[in-house]
């Protein structure tokens, strides 16, 4: 019975034991009070929240020893082991700042980003799309972008002194091997992409990862969205063409269908065109995708597309003495691209492989002869990324191509093949919040020019303050010298530029600049050595002897400045880029400006969302100063400039609905002030005669319509 | 007889912590809940909600086995993210929400249709942070969660509330609006008239909200 008393004794003991009073005080690093913080005993119900002061006080009946926990939204975690001994215990709890987005550096330099997800983006996709000028097409948009140059008369993204060609779009890490309809000559084609299917786009101007090659200036990395929010049957109606598209989402599955007719007759017939069309053109194309989520995290997507066109021009060819050629061209592409991506262990691990092949005939004839085109490349890539602690990532990865070219030059039919594979290694490393570098190699092989090569790249970036940072990068970039020459001679080697970029960003308050400073440097440019004079034409075939003597450098800077504080739903951004480069390669005899370069680029983009009558209000100026062209009258190279060319292009979508339907309007009228714009002159053999290159069309307009038939289609101002 | 009274008590004393834990659990739930429903019926007062969410973290801290203190905690960031002050706040409010719906996920006694209602709750407040650049992802997002929810238990009334309010807020231009919402709160109203908690702390919110919109949709 005694030892009975005494477990109740001891029994009793434990719970009149006295509470011990736990206080403090929860601040950040400088001491400012976080109130709302949770501070609590760990195992156990006791514990508060920091009051407005950020003071905490709350008893306890536990004894010893207990382990004091805090957290705080946007903080990292705190512990601390404290006696518990009746006496009142006072604490002093600093938090540290967690880790995000806005408060850790990201690696910037060169690339210049639109997307949803990275709040450092300095674009979204939709901003990309309502472009004024742009007619909905991604390089279109591109084109205004800081770094970016103007070139009228050709497609493609000439970068910071590149040419077009220097320039590789990457869908889903692949590259696409005809991102563009059809090269016409002095007519700029389209992108062959509709600008909806991607959730996020990257423009590298320069400095760009290890993960990318082939290409001397600039990648245009796009990817495809992984879902789609609409589900129905839709509607497209405008002056070029009519299409349907028709999306079915599943629980694990979605297929996304396309198919479209388009020609441009009855929008010649009320667009004055400077180009002479003897068949306007005329297309059929259908796209399909599929995307299939295999596991929790894991996600296949396939998408195929095949076109048909056809078109006949006269166009100008200064070298006849009619002053023109007739040029017909049929057209058919085929792209097919799957990605597989997935992950492992909480993300630690993470796969992206993809598989992509395409095929491009151009049947081509110039007053009869043949001159046809045909290219198909089968790719294969695979890339494995490890996440480690502290936000540090390394990732490996390798590529295979089978590339097949064949061109007609008059009649004669050159053909080459080429199996391009690359390997490449690349680690981002966080030495702290404030401070990041990536460094990465890529080393390739082309069969073709039977030579390998390693290219080194670097970046580092650090935070100046809370919402400013400096990044730099620097790198060597090899391409394969342009298919043309390698027909004639395939002992040429890569072509190679160095890279080194100062950038300096801050965004604040809805305010965005960003100023970044290039110098690059050409190597190894391929030259070709004629023994006549410079022949002007750009569809010349190149049967001079060559090699890789060529070189040259750019240098220059950008400025992009973007306020959508200004005045409620207005938003304008301003970009100006300047850039300066000499060049000896191709037939150039000495060291000049390249024609396609422009010294002086600047754009002024606004956009006004009226929400009364949910309508977009949109305006472009874009200013393209003078390029160089080629006189034969005058004894130095390439130093007459053409006038600088101006535009103004407004544009203006509206949401509505039609009978139950949602319908979105939209119109465009581009050049507003119908100026004569001039890209380039072209000369008579003699010297006698100048021809003036300019745009299809001076003022133009375009209306149409998207109308979404289904009941349950959902979509806003985003889907614009 | 002495020895078996001694057994008793020791053995009474030896079962007191784990009666005292339950009782603890069932208490600090209870008082929780209490503050929950007074807080989520009127305008929720920031403040008050974050200490909320607090005290539920701190139960879900004591109790690694209970999935319900995890859930209303993400109820509160949810109803944070709503109306935080900037995107940044209310992202972070709903990370928080979403690191503890994970956790919640592990723990075997948990519901799955309750958990994919909550996913889609968190879903739409990030929505609601910026609807024009999100619509895209979370608008697909928020409809996946609900058919998880729907393919659990299709008689969960919170589904068709969330799905009312979602339609409520989305114009009419675009399939939204009072009427389109209408039979969705009236489809929910009748769930909730058959829906049976499966405890007193088992979630039950919503019919209020529902009633609210219901009569704002008849205006």
């Amino acid at each position: 019975m005694k030892l009975l008393y005494v477990l109740l004794l001891i029994g009793l003991a434990t719970t009149t034991q006295a509470q011990t009073l736990v206080s403090g005080k929860v601040t950040d690093r400088k001491g400012h009070a976080l109130p709302g913080a949770n501070v609590f005993l760990k195992g156990t119900y006791d514990g508060t929240t920091t009051d407005t002061l950020g003071i905490f006080r709350f008893s306890t009946f536990e004894k010893d020893s207990a382990t004091v926990a805090v957290s705080f939204v946007g903080y990292e975690g705190f512990e601390q082991k404290i006696r518990l001994l009746g006496r009142e215990v006072p604490l002093v709890i600093k938090l540290a700042e967690a880790a995000s987005e806005l408060n850790t550096v990201v690696i910037t330099a060169g690339a210049f980003e639109a997307s949803d997800e990275k709040r450092m983006a300095m674009l979204k996709p939709l901003d990309i799309v309502t472009t004024a000028g742009a007619a909905a097409d991604i390089t279109g948009a591109m084109q205004f972008l800081p770094g970016a140059q103007r070139v009228g008369e050709q497609e493609g993204l000439f970068v910071r002194g590149g040419s077009g060609l220097e320039t590789k779009v990457v869908i889903d890490g692949m590259i696409v091997q005809n991102p563009f309809f059809s090269s016409l000559p002095d007519v700029q084609q389209r992108g062959r992409f509709n600008p909806f299917m991607f959730k996020g786009t990257s423009f590298s101007t320069g400095g760009y990862s290890a993960q990318y090659g082939q290409a001397l200036s600039s990648v245009l990395l796009l990817h495809t969205t992984d879902r789609v929010s609409n589900n129905g049957l839709g509607v497209s109606l405008n002056l070029a063409n009519a299409g349907l598209n028709y999306d079915h989402v599943g629980a694990k599955q979605s297929v996304s269908a396309v198919a479209y007719y388009g020609n441009l007759k009855p929008l010649f017939a009320l667009v004055k065109q400077n180009v002479d069309w003897l068949r306007a053109p005329e297309f059929v194309g259908s796209s399909l995708t599929y995307r299939l989520k295999t596991t929790p995290h894991g996600l296949l997507k396939v998408y195929g597309m095949y076109s048909d066109s056809r078109l006949s021009m006269n166009t100008r060819d200064p070298g006849r003495e009619s002053g023109q050629t007739k040029l017909d061209l049929t057209n058919r592409n085929a792209f097919v691209t799957s990605t597989y991506t997935d992950q492992w262990a909480d993300g630690r691990w993470l796969l992206n492989t993809g598989f992509s092949y395409s095929r491009n005939a151009d049947g081509m004839t110039f007053d009869g002869l043949g001159f046809d085109r045909f290219d198909e490349r089968t790719q294969a890539r695979a890339v494995l990324t490890r996440q480690l602690p502290g936000n540090s990532t390394v990732l490996f990865g390798a590529e295979v191509h089978a590339i097949r070219l064949e061109n007609g030059v008059e009649g004669v039919l050159y053909s080459l093949q080429d199996n391009y594979s690359a390997a490449f290694v690349e680690t981002e490393i966080y030495l702290s919040r404030q401070l990041a570098a990536r460094l990465g190699t890529r080393a390739e092989y082309s069969s073709l020019l039977n030579r390998f090569n390693l290219a080194p790249r670097l970046s580092l970036a650090y935070k100046t303050g809370p919402y400013s940072q400096v990044a730099l990068a620097a790198g060597q970039f090899y391409q394969n010298p342009d298919y043309r020459y390698l027909y004639l001679n395939q002992n040429l080697g890569f072509e190679r530029a160095d890279h080194a970029i100062l950038n300096y960003q801050i965004i604040k308050n809805k305010r965005t600049f960003r100023i970044e400073a290039f110098y690059k440097n050409y190597a190894q440019l391929v030259r070709e050595y004629t023994g006549q004079a410079f022949d002007a034409n750009p569809y010349r075939f190149p049967w001079g002897r060559t090699d890789n003597a060529g070189y040259g450098y750019a240098q220059g800077f950008d400025v992009f400045w973007r306020d959508q504080k200004l005045v409620k739903n207005f938003d304008y951004w301003v970009s100006y880029s300047y850039v300066d480069s000499r060049r000896l390669f191709q037939q150039f005899e000495v060291s000049a400006t390249p024609t396609f370069v422009s010294n002086h680029n600047a754009s002024l983009i606004t956009k006004y969302w009226l929400e009364k009558i949910q309508t977009s209000l949109n305006l472009t100026y874009a200013f393209t100063s003078g390029r160089p062209y080629y006189n034969p009258n005058h004894e130095y190279f390439l130093r007459d400039r053409t006038p600088p060319v101006h535009l103004v292009s407004l544009q203006a979508s509206k949401l509505t609905s039609l009978k139950g339907n949602f319908v979105v309007l939209y119109a465009s009228l581009d050049n507003v002030l119908n100026t004569r714009n001039v890209f380039t002159y072209r000369f008579t053999p003699d010297g006698q005669t100048r021809y003036a290159v300019g745009p299809q069309s001076y003022r133009s307009f375009f209306v149409g319509m998207q109308i979404y038939l289904s009941k349950k289609a959902k979509v806003d101002k985003a889907d614009l | 007889m002495k020895n078996l009274l001694l057994l008793a008590v020791v053995a009474l004393l030896a079962l007191t912590p784990a009666f005292a834990q339950n009782e603890k659990y069932l208490q600090a739930m209870t008082a929780a809940l209490q503050t929950f429903q007074q807080q989520t019926s009127g305008e929720p007062d920031a403040a008050a909600m974050q200490e909320l969410a607090n005290r539920f973290e701190r139960i879900g801290a004591a109790e690694p086995n209970e999935w319900l203190p995890r859930y209303y905690a993400a109820y509160a960031y949810g109803t944070l993210g709503f109306s935080g002050d900037n995107l940044r706040t209310k992202d972070q409010y709903l990370d928080k929400a979403d690191a503890l719906l994970k956790e919640a996920e592990r723990i075997p006694s948990q519901q799955a249709d309750e958990l994919a209602v909550m996913k889609a709750y968190i879903t739409q407040a990030r929505l609601a942070a910026d609807p024009m650049s999100r619509w895209q992802t979370y608008g697909a997002q928020f409809g996946e969660y609900l058919a998880i929810a729907k393919k659990s238990n299709a008689n969960n009334p919170r589904i068709y509330y969330l799905e009312g309010t979602n339609l409520f807020y989305t114009p009419e231009e675009y399939g939204g609006g009072k009427k389109a919402a209408k039979p969705l709160f009236e489809k929910a109203m009748e769930k909730y008239a058959h829906f049976q908690p499966a405890s007193t702390l088992h979630p039950q919110w919503g019919k209020e909200h529902t009633r609210w919109f219901m009569e704002q949709c008849n205006q």
